[in-house]
């Protein structure tokens, strides 16, 4: 049985725009004045995890924390967390072929618009 | 401020106003896995729920434990996950307890007399979730994660605990793949005490390293309740069918 150790080392592009444009919850706050040091979206990325582990058997739990340990130290080390978790996340799926990296790029840009709808 | 028309908060706290692109990466993650059919909303909703409201029943029960059964106390040294886990505390599959990432290595930290330890997270706010629940406020401020590293004595003073000077005072670093939990040293008066009773004086800032357990002192902190105004009739304890 696998634990996947053969994490495909492919790069995903849509994912390098998200950390090369740098949207980190530290800068974020910063800039806003917000003193919580975590993002309002980590509880819903913990409750996907577990969702993930739980309710699904696309990726098996330790492949996917496995995964997580990999991609955060070696290939997203620039991120803090839980920015590097998100991240690593998003590609153990696309490169685990459960998400198409196109598919991910045509939503990312239908959620964006659709909240920056919200606050125009 | 002035000069735009938005309503006014006074004294909230502010908020980013601006969307990120790891909020839109998260969002359309969750919703494809969805219609992907990796879990539904429903499940999200109760996890995320379940995540939000994790509490440190399980810590005290693992402290109370240590204290009267030696081979426990042994386990939780050497292994803390498999003590845990006797607790029905699963690090590997958190649901029914536990996040995700906050698998990996978890260690208990054991006070004595003259070796008290405290745990801290000066990167962020890692925390042993699966069997502390969600950290205090204040243990993600820059004030605690700063300070208690520099100088420990003095910020648990302000917590009111005020440690002799022959105490060692040993503060440990947390990080997202490494928690701690301290096992704070059984307080004299407690012999004979079974150990629920021991369970209830072992509250989260024992656990936590700012505080020591005393007889007394319980988990149940009191919180004010108002009776009703205007009680609905035949509301009181024993109902109607």
């Amino acid at each position: 049985m696998t634990t996947g150790h053969d994490l495909p080392s492919a790069r995903v592009r849509t994912l390098e725009r998200i950390v090369e444009h740098d949207q980190t919850w530290g800068r974020m706050a910063a800039r806003y004045g917000v003193t919580n040091p975590v993002p309002p979206w980590k509880s819903s990325l913990d409750a996907m995890c577990d969702a993930l582990d739980e309710e699904g058997a696309t990726l098996p739990v330790l492949t996917r924390r496995d995964d997580e340990d990999r991609l955060s130290r070696d290939v997203y080390g620039s991120l803090p967390h839980p920015e590097n978790q998100l991240v690593a996340l998003a590609h153990s799926l696309v490169t685990r072929h459960v998400i198409d990296e196109a598919e991910l790029a045509d939503r990312l840009a239908a959620v964006r618009a659709r909240l920056d709808a919200a606050g125009a | 401020m002035a000069g735009h028309d938005t309503h006014d908060h006074a004294g909230t706290a502010p908020m980013v106003e601006e969307v990120t692109d790891f909020e839109v990466l998260e969002i359309a993650l969750r919703e494809l896995a969805i219609e992907k059919g990796l879990f539904t909303a429903e499940d999200h909703r109760r996890y995320t729920e379940h995540v939000e409201q994790l509490e440190p029943a399980a810590g005290s029960r693992f402290v109370a434990r240590a204290w009267v059964d030696p081979d426990f106390r042994r386990l939780a040294l050497d292994d803390a996950i498999a003590a845990s886990k006797e607790l029905g505390v699963d690090w590997l599959h958190p649901t029914g307890f536990g996040t995700p990432s906050d698998f990996t290595a978890f260690e208990v930290l054991e006070d004595t007399p003259t070796v008290h330890h405290v745990i801290v997270c000066t990167l962020c706010s890692c925390y042993p979730r699966p069997i502390l629940g969600m950290s205090p406020e204040w243990y993600r401020t820059p004030n605690y994660r700063r300070r208690i590293v520099r100088w420990p004595r003095q910020v648990l003073a302000e917590f009111g605990l005020y440690l002799p000077e022959d105490v060692e005072i040993r503060v440990e670093d947390s990080n997202s793949k490494h928690r701690f939990m301290v096992l704070p040293v059984r307080p004299d008066g407690t012999e004979g005490w079974s150990e629920a009773a021991l369970a209830e004086i072992v509250t989260r800032d024992c656990l936590i390293g700012v505080a020591l357990p005393k007889p007394g002192v319980t988990t149940n902190a009191t919180r004010p309740l108002h009776p009703a105004l205007r009680p609905v009739a035949g509301s009181e304890a024993g109902g109607e069918a």
